[in-house]
């Protein structure tokens, strides 16, 4: 039973060697002379400015999340294209409930306010 | 009539309760109508134990004014009460004391006095509940039930550690109970059934119980009793609890609760293991002996007179265990009287302390001297009281520690010459209390000018003295009672080891005087 | 091909009702003025009405839904009315306390309802999947709801304990159905069963799977070792949700544990009843000793409700119909005690949840005589004592436990409960025998408040002295189960 899990492992050590055995080696080969520009943060060619600690709004975050969820459920209507067909008026019904229960959500969070940039 | 005929058990038990429930009813300003109700209610109570009593077939074995319901069908518990003469005592012990206890509390209890009468009559129920069950389910939920009135009774209206001593006397009380639940549960898983009669049928006609599971279980039920009575290495609590409890919780603590330790052993130690009861008869006379002269010695130093007559308790219950075990008429029959006379007369101790206190606010031994000259009439009657807790003839004391004494030198002389002992022991502390407070001279001049007896209490210790002359003099009616109930439980202890032959029915002995 | 047929939909009725009504009470939640919020309160309550009515019609068609999925079974009914019972006490002890903490939110209720959703899938699920998908619906709800007094730091501290603790508790769950798909290949209980029939199945990794499972059950039941979240967490929380997460959640774990237990795994034998036996005996001594100490009675709570979660545990590993259907009865006997006590707790705590040190009861018993004998009634049965629901739950679990031959299990629960008299006692002493005057006694108790209180003290009291019809039904749901 357990020599099924055999492969399993041997992959898990394949990819731990490999990945160590690639850094370690262009950590090792490599040549080594930093100077100041090197050093410094990588801001699209642009010397960085002021600090990169900075307060965000929440709201960004807020949105953030809201995209996620909406994003992923969307994903969900794609299988159901698949097999649209098969599932007939039963898989309509459902997606249905399943947008109905979506929207009430969005309804809850347009009316809290959620969406309102700026309060 | 026959109405109350079947259900008498039922109401006297739960008639307090019922006075419990006017109560809570009542305003809390209304504190006179709320004294009136709990006498009226305990009088009536206690007229109703009077009536069993009388009601009550000496001639017959068994258990009287049976009554059987089914409480709960999966696991089968039942409701079943019954009397038989051992019971039918201490419920009249109990009838008895808790109207005195109300007596006492009427005008010494101030503050809150709705709630200590409420809880003082739900105890009522509890204790006349614990005596009545003959299920053990049953049994242990009246033994429980109780705890809490009398914890709130020492809790809130004690002393200066009262809540300590709350807590302990619980704690206590509940690890053996918690112990003896096990044991019934165990019993059941071997019986089927909660019922005592029937566990007794189920015990005495198969062999379920191997030897080693009877001595367990014989522990299991023994220690929460021993911890109740209290026998010597468990009474730690009871010193506290006396001292810091009102004083009818002392009354009823006294009186009845310690009680229902002996009552326990009786009751189903006894005829339940009879061969584990063999087993452990030397180890638990030893150390009711043991209780008896520790406890004499500890009250003989004590500064506090109401600690003394807790210790003095340690004493006189060593008296009863020591008659349970050793196995014969006399020493049993001795037993339960001696644990009436005692609720009667240390019920008695501790009510004299209080009002003592009530006038003094101290019960230290070394205030008091010479008080035989400034209340004439109460000295009398603690003479009487002390003479008749020292065990001196035509006095209720007497018949059961000589009956017990009688009963243990037929089983081994060394247990009546060490149990005679304490009698002497008894007679020391108490005489040496008594003359330090009442005899000499006056040394505090606050003792003086105190009042005597007023007429509520002279009519309080009257019904007590009348009742400790009766039963010294005429032990007759109360013996002959519990014949049957006594002889039954020696026929079970007995059945298997014929070892006393000699079985003259106590109630000839006790006519005989 | 998929088909539905009705009877699916009947035999999830009340989770539909409670769904729609969770989701109606959220969506309203904006529409409603803020002073009429009270207003979905009393709709939330007429969802857990709606569901209890909705599982009447569900117990007249009790089968498998969903592919055997979900169980219609007396089994789930009793413990969707176990739930449906503390979610409308909760709400109606939540109402007022909301209102006098500036917290009335309908998201409160919503949340309630949706979590109680979860639980009912918990226990009508035969399917590991399934279990799984109702454990994460009840906990996420439960994670908001711990921090749900916003402003105070206790609470948040609580909830995101609650979280993170209990996202690694349902992947250790998670773990343990991977191992079982792998090694059985199927999630189904019935199945499993069948595959692991003898005990020389039980290899190395079936014990390892079994040990993940009650692990990951074992953060819900807040059993010992993983029990360290539970004092803060029902501290922090707001006390009425303290008294639904310290009752729904842990009843719905044991819903689970009994199927799984006694069901799918029941001839794991020893190893299973060895993890039960020493997880019962570490949590009753541990809850209890700990209890001791506490000064906060929220605390004391918490660890008196890990201790009951070990005398529950005494009752699954006695197992057999006596220990299931003594389990049961516990259970709800447990949900009556701790809900009333927590409610009462939440509004003699005061605006903020100040008052809710033990002395802050100081001479309740003086002022509110009627307040403290209530309180005083569930703390009593939370001890144990006779003539109360606690007292019979106990008798009932340790009954089981004498006749499985769990005598030093039984011994120690015992004693344990002897230890626990002394810190119930505690409160007990602070309001009766102590002087003083408490601020605690200027609370008004509105109607709602006291109508769940009345429930529960009148419950107790039913249940410890006429127990006779919620026995039978507790023996009725045990039947369901494998003996």
């Amino acid at each position: 039973m357990a020599g099924l899990y055999i492969p399993v492992l041997l992959h898990f050590v394949a990819v731990v060697v490999l990945a160590s055995a690639l850094l370690g080696l262009s950590w090792w080969v490599g040549v080594k002379r930093p100077t100041r520009e090197k050093l410094s943060p990588y801001e699209c060619g642009i010397p960085p400015v002021g600090n990169a600690r900075e307060r965000f709004s929440v709201s960004f975050y807020l949105v953030g999340m809201l995209f996620i969820l909406f994003d992923v459920e969307a994903v969900f209507l794609y299988p159901w294209a698949v097999v649209f067909k098969s599932l007939k008026w039963f898989g309509f019904v459902e997606m249905f409930l399943y947008i109905a229960i979506l929207l009430a959500g969005y309804i809850y969070i347009w009316k809290k306010g959620a969406l309102e940039w700026t309060r | 009539m026959s109405w109350f005929t079947e259900h008498s058990l039922t109401i006297v038990t739960f008639f307090p309760l019922l006075g419990a429930v006017v109560i809570a009813f009542l305003g809390r300003d209304r504190t006179s109508s709320v004294r009136w109700v709990a006498l009226l209610c305990t009088l009536l109570t206690f007229l109703m134990t009077v009536w069993l009593y009388f009601e009550f077939d000496s001639h017959r074995a068994g258990m009287q004014f049976e009554e059987f319901r089914i409480w709960m069908v999966l696991p089968p518990v039942n409701y079943h009460l019954g009397v038989d003469g051992l019971s039918l005592l201490l419920i009249l012990l109990t009838g008895f004391l808790t109207p005195l206890s109300v007596l006492v509390s009427w005008s010494s209890i101030t503050h809150r006095t709705k709630e200590f009468f409420l809880f003082l009559l739900a105890l009522e129920t509890g204790m006349i509940g614990v005596f009545a069950s003959l299920d053990l389910v049953l049994f242990f939920v009246f033994w429980e039930v109780m705890l809490i009135p009398m914890y709130f009774l020492i809790g809130i209206w004690g002393h200066e550690r009262r809540v300590y001593a709350a807590v302990k006397f619980i704690l206590y009380t509940m690890t053996g109970s918690a112990l003896m639940l096990a044991g019934i549960l165990y019993l059941y898983n071997l019986t089927g059934t909660f019922d005592l009669p029937q566990v007794l049928d189920h015990l005495t006609t198969t062999s379920l119980l191997s030897p080693p599971a009877e001595r367990w279980l014989f522990l299991a039920f023994f220690v929460a009793f021993a911890i109740k009575v209290p026998l010597f290495p468990f009474h730690t609590w009871l010193p506290d609890a006396h001292v810091e409890a009102p004083t009818a919780g002392s009354v009823i603590l006294a009186g009845v609760l310690l009680k229902m330790g002996t009552y326990g052993m009786l009751r189903f130690c006894l005829p339940l293991f009879p061969e584990a009861s063999r087993d452990f008869a030397p180890i638990v006379c030893a150390l009711a002996i043991i209780g008896i002269i520790y406890g004499a010695l500890v009250a003989m130093v004590q500064p506090d007179l109401k600690k003394l007559v807790a210790y003095s308790s340690v004493a006189h219950l060593g008296f009863c265990v020591l008659g349970i075990f050793v196995f014969n008429a006399q020493g049993m029959e001795g037993s339960i009287y001696q644990m009436f006379s005692h609720g009667v007369s240390t019920g008695a101790l501790f009510m004299l302390v209080g009002m003592l206190y009530d006038r003094r606010h101290t019960r230290l031994i070394s205030e008091f001297g010479g008080l035989a000259t400034s209340v004439p009439v109460y000295s009398t009657f603690f003479l009487i009281v002390t003479l008749s807790s020292l065990g001196l003839p035509m006095l209720n004391g007497f018949v059961g520690e000589f009956l017990i004494i009688v009963g243990s030198y037929h089983s081994r002389a060394l247990y009546a010459a060490l149990a005679a002992a304490g009698v002497v022991l008894a007679a020391v502390y108490l005489l040496w209390m008594y003359q330090r407070v009442f005899y000499g001279d006056i040394t505090n001049e606050k003792n003086r000018t105190l009042p005597d007896c007023n007429l509520r209490e002279k009519l309080i210790l009257t019904i007590v003295v009348v009742v400790i002359v009766a039963m010294g003099v005429y032990p007759q009616p109360f013996l002959r009672r519990m014949d049957q109930s006594v002889a039954s439980i020696l026929q079970r202890v007995e059945k298997r080891t014929l070892l006393f032959t000699e079985r003259a029915p106590a109630g000839h002995l006790g006519a005989g005087r | 091909m998929i088909t539905l047929q009705t009877a699916d939909l009947v035999r999830i009725l009340p989770e539909i009702v409670l769904s729609i009504f969770g989701i109606l009470v959220m969506v309203l939640e904006p529409f409603v003025a803020a002073a009429q919020k009270k207003l979905l309160g009393w709709m939330a309550l007429l969802g857990v009405l709606a569901a209890a009515t909705a599982t009447v019609r569900t117990s007249f068609e009790p089968g498998l839904a969903f592919g055997g999925t979900i169980a219609a079974d007396e089994f789930s009914i009793y413990f969707i009315y176990l739930f449906l019972l503390t979610a409308g006490l909760v709400i109606l002890g939540s109402i007022d306390y909301l209102e006098r903490n500036h917290a009335q939110h309908g998201e409160f209720y919503a949340l309630v309802l949706l979590g109680t959703v979860g639980m009912c899938f918990m226990a009508a699920s035969t399917d590991l999947i399934m279990i799984f998908l109702g454990l994460e619906i009840s906990s996420i709800s439960t994670y908001i709801l711990a921090g749900f007094r916003r402003a105070d730091r206790l609470s948040n501290e609580a909830a995101l304990k609650y979280f993170l603790l209990g996202s690694f508790a349902t992947a250790f769950f998670l773990y343990g159905i991977a191992f079982v798909y792998g090694l059985t290949g199927t999630t189904n209980l019935l199945g499993l069963s069948a595959r692991l029939m003898e005990p020389s199945q039980w290899t190395t990794f079936a014990r390892v799977a079994l040990v993940l499972m009650f692990v990951g059950l074992a953060f819900k039941l807040s059993t010992v070792p993983f029990q360290v979240w539970t004092p803060d967490v029902y501290q922090g929380a707001p006390a009425p949700v303290t008294a639904f997460l310290s009752v729904g959640p842990k009843a719905a774990a044991f819903a689970v544990l009994l199927r799984l237990f006694l069901g799918g795994f029941a001839s794991a034998g020893t190893v299973s009843f060895w993890i039960l036996w020493i997880s019962a005996a570490l949590t009753m001594c541990l809850g209890n000793l700990a209890a001791l100490w506490q000064t906060n009675v929220k605390r004391l709570l918490a660890y008196s409700s890990i201790a009951h979660a070990g005398y529950i545990l005494v009752g699954v590993a006695a197992g057999g119909s006596r220990g299931i259907s003594a389990v049961l009865f516990y259970l709800v006997a447990y949900a009556l005690m701790n809900v009333g006590a927590f409610i009462m707790v939440a509004h003699l705590s005061g605006t903020g949840e100040r008052l809710v040190q033990i002395e802050d009861y100081t001479g309740l018993a003086f002022e509110r005589p009627g307040v403290a004998a209530c309180l005083a009634v569930f703390f009593l049965s939370l001890a144990g004592f006779p003539t109360t629901a606690g007292f019979l739950g106990k008798f009932y679990v340790f009954r089981a436990a004498i006749h499985s031959h769990l005598i030093g299990l039984t011994v120690l629960a015992l004693l344990n409960s002897v230890v626990s008299v002394y810190y119930y006692l505690r409160i007990v002493v602070a309001m009766y025998m102590r002087e003083g005057k408490t601020e605690a006694a200027t609370v008004e108790l509105p109607w709602p408040v006291r109508t769940a209180l009345a429930v529960s003290v009148l419950g107790i009291f039913y249940l410890g002295l006429a127990p006779k019809l919620p026995l039978g039904l507790s023996t009725l749901a045990a039947l369901p189960l494998p003996k």
